[in-house]
């Protein structure tokens, strides 16, 4: 019996110690210093123990449950080889010292034409950082920060040094300090990555000639900053709600030549706030139900603004600091589609407003001289506010759109007319006795 | 207890509640209609903006006339009289009353949203924190305003004095007092935004909008400037407990110290 009772004890602490984890836990690094050029390594479904650093042309692929798992002293996985290629990890726990002369994240890539695909990245400083490193491909990665807005203690999702034509891609990043930061980057792409929760979604400092196409932004504190950065074009973009006291949709700071196409803007505080900027062309976009559709600081000049639709804002655009002329409203005879709250006659019939529309506001002298004065926007007394100062002539013209575009025909909601109309057809062939006891006066004087 | 069936059973058969619940119901609906368009994973956060946005516009005034026309109804049939002479106090009976009216709005609206809640669901992606703090918003609101609708329907004597007090009270939160606050905007310095602070949130439109926006995580607080910081001296639920606070005890104490006994037509 007690020979039994021994046997049992010493038997069921083998499943609790799970021997199979220390047993197998090898050395990742061995295993992937013992490959061959070229050679692919395929990994369980466990956690192995990082950093690792790789130094050959190999390929990693990981299964459903692989976690790659640094020891908090540095970057988790260092690439120092070209043409590496990385499936399917879970990548986590980089060092998060601000202190040292080296900015650690899960991925570091130090080589030219890499693919990193499906990983998840969560725990590390920044997610993947390209140091000098060209021709890269990175895709599906997600990368979690550590959310609540916190800035110091922590890094971007990509960031990109000094690192040019590398492709970004359907990435999802959330919750970082900024989503993608380009540094003196060039040449690169982005095309539908996911980013919220951040600082700036996309920061770009001193980089010229990126693309970022259809990538989505919501809910940062700022949707896309460019600032000193030229040539770029952003097309088919949205940014969706990014909405604190300071926030914008896309700023352009110092930031000329630029091409902004066809994206979208909805419900931002600004829908585009640019400062300092030249020559850019902003066509095609919708710009709706922001609180600021455009906020054009004087300082800026040249850019053009046409085909796009502008409707449904607090405030549709508001110049500050100077009056502005310099900026064109119209390019080739089209201007910009103002929505509803500029009524238009277009009695030609040819798509152009008959005459120009000037839009004049008293707003920005408060919006540039006291920053409390957005937290007003949402509140009904603005209007009052505006039209109090039209009558004491304090405005000033905020744009002049020469040749505004009339708007389009839309289709009103065809399936709500219908329901509606079924629904009073119902009650009136239906309910009328019932619809007299409930409201009528059944013999009640009062 | 008996004042919740008596309330209920009155409200029932009139006007009042049933137009405001078609209203809300109307307007929830076209505004779920609207948002269908825009499917992607934050569009429960925006429908629930818009949805208040919009719903900002009638609960207040609904709210304020279904309170005073309560209490008016009490007085032109008489039945305040006698009530009173149980009880005579005036402050018990406009505890009690309030409470029926709470739970007789109440009880449909929270109804109405829990529905709502599941016709979201089909088009979105749902956050049921979020979700309850908006629906927190609604009811602090129609509390808010069901108690200075009491209290205007205390002071009256005949309907055209409720109607013309109710209207000044929504002019005066909707335009007048964010409108005086905008004429001292430029004058605010560092030193005098706190004050300036609490006459911000004094209006229950802007402490209730705060405290949705935050809470639902749209409007980030993060990165503030030191006026913002200044300003914002303390977290917006407690801007809005202030408020209910403030605007509670006013309306009782007025309502129990002006009250009139009786109502002409």
């Amino acid at each position: 019996m007690k020979k039994l009772l021994l046997f049992l004890f010493i038997f069921s602490i083998t499943f609790v110690l799970h021997p199979e984890k220390n047993s197998a836990a090898e050395n990742l690094q061995a295993m992937i210093d013992s490959l061959e050029e070229g050679a692919v390594l395929k990994l369980e479904n466990k956690t192995y123990e990082g950093n690792i650093v790789i130094s050959k042309t190999v390929t990693i692929i990981g299964s459903a449950k692989t976690v790659i798992k640094g020891d908090g002293n540095g970057n988790v996985i260092s690439i120092k080889a070209p043409n590496v290629n990385l499936k399917k990890l879970t990548v986590t726990n980089s060092s998060m010292d601000r202190n040292s002369p080296e900015e650690y994240a899960g991925i570091k890539i130090h080589t030219n034409g890499n693919v990193v695909e499906h990983i998840k990245i969560t725990n590390s400083f920044h997610g993947i950082y390209l140091s000098q490193a060209h021709n890269n491909t990175i895709n599906h990665v997600q990368i979690k920060g550590m959310g609540k807005g916190e800035i110091a203690a922590q890094g971007n999702g990509i960031h990109v040094y000094y690192s040019n034509d590398n492709n970004l891609s359907h990435n999802t990043i959330e919750g970082t300090r900024d989503g993608m930061f380009f540094d003196y980057a060039n040449n690169n792409e982005s095309y539908e990555n996911n980013i919220s929760g951040t600082r700036y979604g996309l920061h770009y400092m001193y980089s010229d000639e990126n693309i970022f196409k259809n990538n989505t932004f919501t809910m940062n504190t700022g949707g896309a900053a460019v600032m000193n950065s030229n040539s770029l074009l952003l097309e088919g973009n949205r940014f969706i709600v990014n909405y604190g006291n300071q926030s914008f949709g896309l700023l352009l700071l110092q930031a000329n030549d630029n091409l902004i196409k066809n994206n979208t803007f909805y419900m931002n505080q600004r829908g585009i706030y640019i400062d300092q900027a030249t020559r850019n062309s902003i066509e095609g976009n919708k710009i709706s139900q922001n609180q600021i559709g455009i906020e054009l600081w004087a300082s800026s000049n040249e850019q053009i603004f046409t085909e796009n639709l502008i409707t449904e804002n607090t405030i549709p655009a508001v110049t500050i600091g100077g009056s502005g002329e310099n900026n064109f409203w119209s390019h080739e005879g089209k201007g910009n589609d103002w929505g509803a709250s500029f009524p238009l006659t277009d009695l030609n019939q040819n798509g152009i407003g008959d005459f120009p529309i000037t839009y004049q506001s008293s707003l920005y002298q408060l919006l540039e001289d006291q920053e409390l004065s957005y937290l007003f926007l949402k509140s009904p007394a603005l209007g009052i506010y505006e039209k109090m100062n039209a009558a004491l002539a304090d405005e000033k013209v905020m744009f002049t759109d020469p040749h505004p575009l009339a708007p389009a025909k839309g289709n009103t909601n065809l399936l709500l007319i219908v329901a509606l109309g079924l629904a009073a057809g119902l009650i009136l062939l239906k309910g009328r006795q019932l619809l007299c006891i409930t409201f009528g006066r059944n013999g009640r004087k009062t | 207890m008996h004042y919740i069936w008596k309330e209920w059973k009155e409200n029932i058969r009139g006007k009042g509640l049933w137009l405001s619940l078609s209203i809300i119901v109307l307007i929830s609906i076209s505004i779920l209609f609207r948002s269908t368009a825009l499917s992607f994973d934050k569009g429960f956060y925006v429908l629930l903006i818009n949805l208040f946005d919009t719903i900002i516009y009638f609960i207040p005034i609904l709210c304020l006339f279904i309170g005073a026309f309560s209490i008016f109804q009490e007085k032109e049939q008489k039945t305040l009289i006698m009530l009173l002479t149980k009880k005579d106090s005036y402050a018990s009976f406009l505890v009690r009353k309030s409470l029926g009216l709470y739970t007789v709005v109440l009880v449909p609206i929270l109804a109405w949203f829990f529905i709502y809640l599941l016709l979201i669901k089909f088009n979105f992606e749902l956050d049921i924190k979020a979700y309850f703090i908006f629906i927190l918003a609604i009811v602090t609101m129609s509390l808010l305003f069901l108690q200075i609708g009491a209290a205007i329907g205390s002071f009256s004597t005949s309907r055209m004095q409720i109607i013309g007090y109710t209207i000044f009270v929504w002019f005066y939160f909707f335009f007048l007092h964010d409108f005086i606050l905008l004429s001292f905007l430029p004058d605010v310095t560092y030193e005098s935004v706190k004050l300036f602070s609490v006459g911000y949130f004094l209006n229950p439109l802007q402490a209730v909008r705060m405290f949705l926006e935050t809470g639902t995580g749209v409007y980030s607080l993060g990165h503030m400037s030191r006026l913002l910081q200044a300003f914002m001296w303390t977290k917006p639920a407690f801007f809005l407990l202030g408020n209910l606070l403030f605007w509670f005890v006013t309306s009782i104490s007025t309502a129990i110290v002006f009250h009139r006994k009786e109502g002409f037509e």
